[in-house]
């Protein structure tokens, strides 16, 4: 009785309170992604989400709890997260400061989700907005891979 | 583009002549506030409740951060009315990294401004002699400060983290000539913060400070305001929501629609507009909504009402920004890219409701311009600074912008 209590207790610490990056994605900060993104030479796919975001918190169940776009979205992308309406401080590596409401700003996050693939540079490849099902994140998946197959990056 | 004929320029003409009747403001060319920028030099007009830009006397003074040494440092400079520029800027700051000024005018040509300075508050006078003694306020975990004029005292607003939130506090500062002293302090809100308490800005109505912020209790995020008393100035209401959740039903997931940052001045006789960025219709992104002061302790404010006209539904609405004067004018500021890209846009209010938006020349077209702030002074001339610059991501300059009052 004990454990089962102790593990609902752990279960609900472990659930997403409120509509934030999906469990289990090595999701990090935009400006430390792009880095990344710089070093590895790798796209990026951008989150573009905020507090108590209602698609967001659909996409994280319905989509991302999917093991195939898990795998493919860890292996062919440097994660970020951008909470759209948050005063975090980030540098990017032009050395421009910018807050994390301004990233979504510039990128014409005006709703959340929104999911954008971009170069490691920060340039818009292709973007998924609003809910998304695993079938919408795998064939955007495919797309993005094979336009960078073609252009001779990857 | 192909000629008009005589009779389509003619309408036209009525039309331009028709629109510029109505506006109350006639605009000067902008002018740089600071010849400092070129290539990575990223100035900040971004102080919570976008206080940047102050008049006293017949002076205009801006507030900003950028970071051409390689660290975010305040800056403050003034022009005079009649002069064509500003002056050589005045570094506020100390060593520290520094973030989002708020700046206020007193009497004669002083000015008060507030700052985080590596996460503690600090303040400081600035007279035309130069800058007064720092006074820090708040020493840990304290960001977005705000300033307010009550008398010849100051208020000031900031978030604080209390353990994993932060929490508004509220902070009177006596100016004793150059000096700032600090007296009462007090949570806003009594009760223990259960979420983010973020981006606070305050007002003084006579008798009584009025103090609006976002806060995330309910999951989401929304926007609640308190107010205060003379004879109690340490004990506020309980907050009351401002942000309306619209109608419909809930969606079943999700905790709420977002909105952010509200702005907050006062005009007419006690009289106050908050107004903030407000994404209930999902499908449009944030568009600008205002609510009246009411002044009851059981009703702070009114019903919600969008400021935007019509045609900024088809664009999205960022940094919202308000000033007032006392004989009632009114003007909402924003930046919004109906047009293609950002511009800075007003609107005031009329007997009838909002005006039309007006795209303000000058601070419009090519590039970007945003973040506006704004001040009306005594004689109802508009003063509005912002951000422009010419690609996504390039380096930045400071404009400013003189608005003459035109007769009603």
């Amino acid at each position: 009785m004990v454990r089962a209590v102790l593990l609902l207790v752990i279960t609900l610490i472990a659930l997403p309170v409120m509509a934030e990056a999906p469990q289990g994605y090595p999701f990090q900060s935009f400006d430390k992604a792009m880095q990344q993104a710089e070093a590895e030479n790798k796209p990026l796919f951008v989150y573009f989400g905020r507090y108590g975001c209602g698609y967001c918190e659909k996409t994280n169940k319905e989509a991302f709890s999917d093991n195939g776009v898990r795998e493919a979205y860890t292996r062919n992308y440097v994660l970020a997260y951008v909470d759209s309406e948050s005063g975090k401080r980030l540098r990017l590596p032009s050395g421009e400061r910018i807050t994390e409401r301004e990233v979504g700003t510039r990128y014409n996050a005006f709703v959340t989700p929104v999911f954008t693939f971009m170069t490691p540079d920060g340039q818009p490849l292709m973007r998924l907005v609003g809910v998304q099902r695993i079938e919408d994140l795998t064939e955007a998946d495919k797309k993005v891979q094979q336009a960078l197959a073609g252009a001779g990056k990857k | 583009m192909r000629p008009h004929t005589p009779w389509v320029s003619g309408l036209l003409l009525m039309a331009a002549s028709l629109s510029l009747q109505a506006q109350p403001w006639e605009f000067a060319e902008p002018v740089a506030i600071t010849a400092t920028s070129g290539k990575g030099i990223f100035h900040h007009l971004e102080s919570s409740g976008r206080r940047n830009i102050a008049v006293s006397a017949g002076t205009v003074a801006v507030a900003w951060e950028d970071d051409r040494d390689g660290t975010p440092r305040i800056y403050l400079a003034r022009k005079a009315r009649q002069a064509g520029g500003f002056s050589a800027e005045v570094k506020i700051s100390g060593n520290g990294e520094a973030y989002e000024p708020s700046l206020v005018a007193l009497d004669q040509n002083l000015f008060a401004l507030a700052w985080e300075e590596d996460a503690r508050i600090h303040a400081r006078l600035v007279s035309p002699a130069g800058p007064g003694p720092v006074v820090i306020v708040a020493d840990t975990n304290a960001t977005q400060a705000s300033l307010a004029i009550h008398g010849q005292q100051l208020l000031l607003i900031y978030s604080q983290a209390e353990g994993r939130y932060g929490r508004i506090w509220f902070q009177r500062l006596a100016v004793d000539g150059q000096t700032l002293r600090p007296q009462q302090r007090c949570p806003v809100d009594a009760e223990t913060v259960k979420d983010d308490q973020l981006y606070p800005v305050a007002v003084s109505l006579g008798d009584r400070t009025l103090v609006a912020w976002e806060d995330r209790r309910p999951g989401h995020t929304i926007i609640m305001a308190a107010q205060n008393s003379k004879q109690a100035p340490c004990r506020f209401t309980a907050p009351q929501r401002i942000s309306e959740r619209p109608p419909g039903p809930r969606m079943p997931y999700g905790k709420g629609h977002g909105v952010a940052r509200v702005a907050l001045d006062s005009y007419g006789a006690n009289r106050a507009l908050a107004a903030w960025a407000d994404k209930r219709d999902f499908r449009e992104g944030y568009d600008i909504y205002a609510a009246d002061y009411e002044g009851g302790d059981e009703r702070l404010f009114g019903p919600n009402i969008k400021v935007q006209d019509t045609f900024g539904g088809f664009a999205q609405q960022w940094h919202t920004t308000v000033a007032g004067h006392p004989a009632g004018r009114l003007v909402v500021a924003w930046d919004d890219n109906r047009d293609g890209n950002a511009d800075i846009v007003l609107s005031w209010r009329e007997d009838d409701g909002w005006s039309d938006d007006l795209a303000v020349p000058g601070a419009a077209g090519p590039g970007e311009q945003n973040h506006p702030t704004i001040s009306l002074d005594r004689e109802g001339n508009l003063h509005l600074a912002w951000i422009e610059r010419a690609t996504v991501g390039g380096p930045t300059r400071l404009r400013y912008m003189f608005g003459r009052a035109l007769k009603d």
